[in-house]
């Protein structure tokens, strides 16, 4: 019995242990958690300026807003995967079927994929919280396209990732916009964060996104020099990830990765 | 008129400095069967990639209908199709969902009535509303076939066509593969572990070893070279 159990034991281990992004997905988790909680704490313990209502509207609106980023890179990654999971890459690589056509594909089906997906929570949100998202106005627009688009760029090089190195980074599809999101300053101001830290956030157009959005909210005011940072950030990354995607399909078929790739 | 349908040249392909597919040079005419038999490791599926464009080769050229692969890949890949037992399609859409997506990425005209004219001919006409995943490996082969067919390629790639399936189902895929050949004169390149079948459906027959060519040319030709008249003596002799 022991000799079975430690067999199942070494086993899960292997599984668990046996490549970085799977050992990483163990402990983002609590990390992620505790960075995130605390920082969140630490604002509203020293912040009560707003009001209730208010404070909520912003944290409802952050959370669909991150919802958009979070299903724009999902929405791309796993109709990626879909492709590898059934075996099929070889079948649609040997198609007509150009790189970049498939490129606009997976972006076009995220777009849609998150626009059904976010569309019922924000009029749920409206009906049960008197939550107005739509309070943005236009500038909801402006956010939201930026989202997902850092969503793709995200999904572009996980996508990439996997392609390259194989399914033990899938977990990073999962695991990528949480390690962000303590960085993001979704729930609370980009000062809440260390010096240090703060400088390197300011790397990440979902900083600049969320302050942008509190800003809305709270002046009613928009920050222009916020929205070109936000504008040229993203495409920097959109354009990056997608030439780190495209160089992994080159990749792939350099090393015979397309046939070997599936459950 | 097209003179070959596949040219190689020096075609070789090494990962981390193993050499798989080494210094392969092949012309094959347009139209006809040809078989492409080796033991497994012989960079069989490797040589086959390569002629896909799904494998980039370390050196060498391919010329696909007397073109050059590399430089007008897009346009050869229109003609091109392919099937494998362990090439799937999307297992959660419906049989007839996959179809008509390969289709437009053929850009096939009239897809339905192609795809119904195919299903039908491939007795699979029943299946097209159901789940891919959840045929039979007979089934899924026919509908991989059916795939493989939808933009009449006029060079169809088939890796192990008959794998796994029963005796009567490898009979009429094969009888299938010749009928289309000969109604389309298209060129048909099979690899196979069935010696038996690449026997009776090809008169031309390349032979891979180690990732060289052992033999290229008529099938008669390999039977007196090597004093046999069987596939099978040829491979039991060389053991």
């Amino acid at each position: 019995m022991i000799n079975r159990i430690l067999a199942l034991l070494i086993r899960y281990k292997n599984i668990s242990f046996g490549s970085f992004p799977r050992l990483l997905s163990i402990f983002y988790w609590p990390t992620v958690q505790i960075l995130f909680w605390g920082y969140f704490t630490n604002f509203f313990m020293s912040n009560d300026s707003f009001g209730i209502w208010s404070t909520l509207n912003i944290i409802l609106s952050a959370v669909v807003l991150w919802d958009v980023l979070f299903r724009g890179q999902l929405g791309l990654t796993i109709s990626f995967f879909e492709e590898l999971w059934s075996r099929n890459l070889p079948n649609l690589f040997i198609t007509p079927l150009k790189d970049i056509e498939m490129v606009y594909g997976l972006i076009l089906i995220s777009l849609i994929r998150t626009l059904i997906g976010i569309t019922p929570a924000v009029f749920f949100a409206n009906y049960f919280f008197d939550f107005h998202l739509f309070e943005l106005g236009l500038y909801l627009i402006f956010l939201f396209l930026n989202l997902i688009i850092f969503g793709w760029s995200i999904g572009f090089i996980v996508s990439g990732l996997v392609l390259r190195y194989g399914q033990a980074f899938e977990e990073l599809a999962w695991a990528i916009i949480f390690i962000i999101l303590p960085f993001s300053c979704v729930y609370y101001p980009l000062d809440s964060l260390p010096n240090i830290v703060q400088d390197i956030a300011l790397f990440l157009p979902t900083v600049h996104i969320f302050e942008t959005m509190r800003f809305i909210l709270i002046e009613n005011k928009i920050v222009l020099n916020n929205v070109f940072i936000i504008i040229f950030l993203n495409l920097f990354y959109l354009i990056l990830s997608i030439l780190f995607f495209l160089k992994m399909i080159f990749v792939a078929r350099k090393r015979g990765l397309l046939f070997n790739q599936g459950e | 008129m097209l003179k070959t349908s596949i040219r190689t040249k020096n075609l070789s392909k090494s990962y981390d400095n193993k050499t798989v597919v080494s210094n392969v040079s092949i012309n094959l005419p347009y139209g006809g069967i040809f078989g492409v038999l080796g033991k497994n490791g012989a960079g069989k599926t490797t040589f086959l990639a390569m002629l896909m464009g799904l494998i980039t080769p370390s050196e060498g050229e391919i010329f696909i209908f007397d073109k050059s692969l590399k430089l007008h890949k897009y346009e050869i890949l229109k003609n091109i199709n392919f099937q494998s037992p362990y090439v799937d399609l999307p297992k959660k859409i419906t049989v007839m969902q996959n179809l008509i997506f390969y289709a437009r990425l053929y850009d096939v005209k009239h897809i339905k009535k192609k795809i119904l004219k195919l299903s039908d001919d491939l007795f699979i006409k029943d299946l097209l509303d159901n789940i891919y995943g959840t045929l039979s490996s007979g089934q899924k082969t026919r509908v991989n076939l059916c795939k493989a067919l939808l933009n009449d390629p006029k060079l169809l790639l088939l890796d192990e066509p008959t794998a796994s399936l029963d005796i009567s189902t490898s009979e009429f895929i094969r009888k299938y593969i010749k009928s289309f050949q000969k109604k389309n004169n298209s060129t048909i390149l099979i690899t196979s572990h069935n010696l038996e079948e690449i026997e009776k459906m090809c008169s031309h027959i390349i032979l891979l070893e180690k990732g060289k060519i052992k033999f290229d040319g008529k099938k008669n030709e390999l039977f007196k070279q090597n004093k046999s008249s069987s596939l099978k003596d040829i491979f039991l002799n060389d053991d």
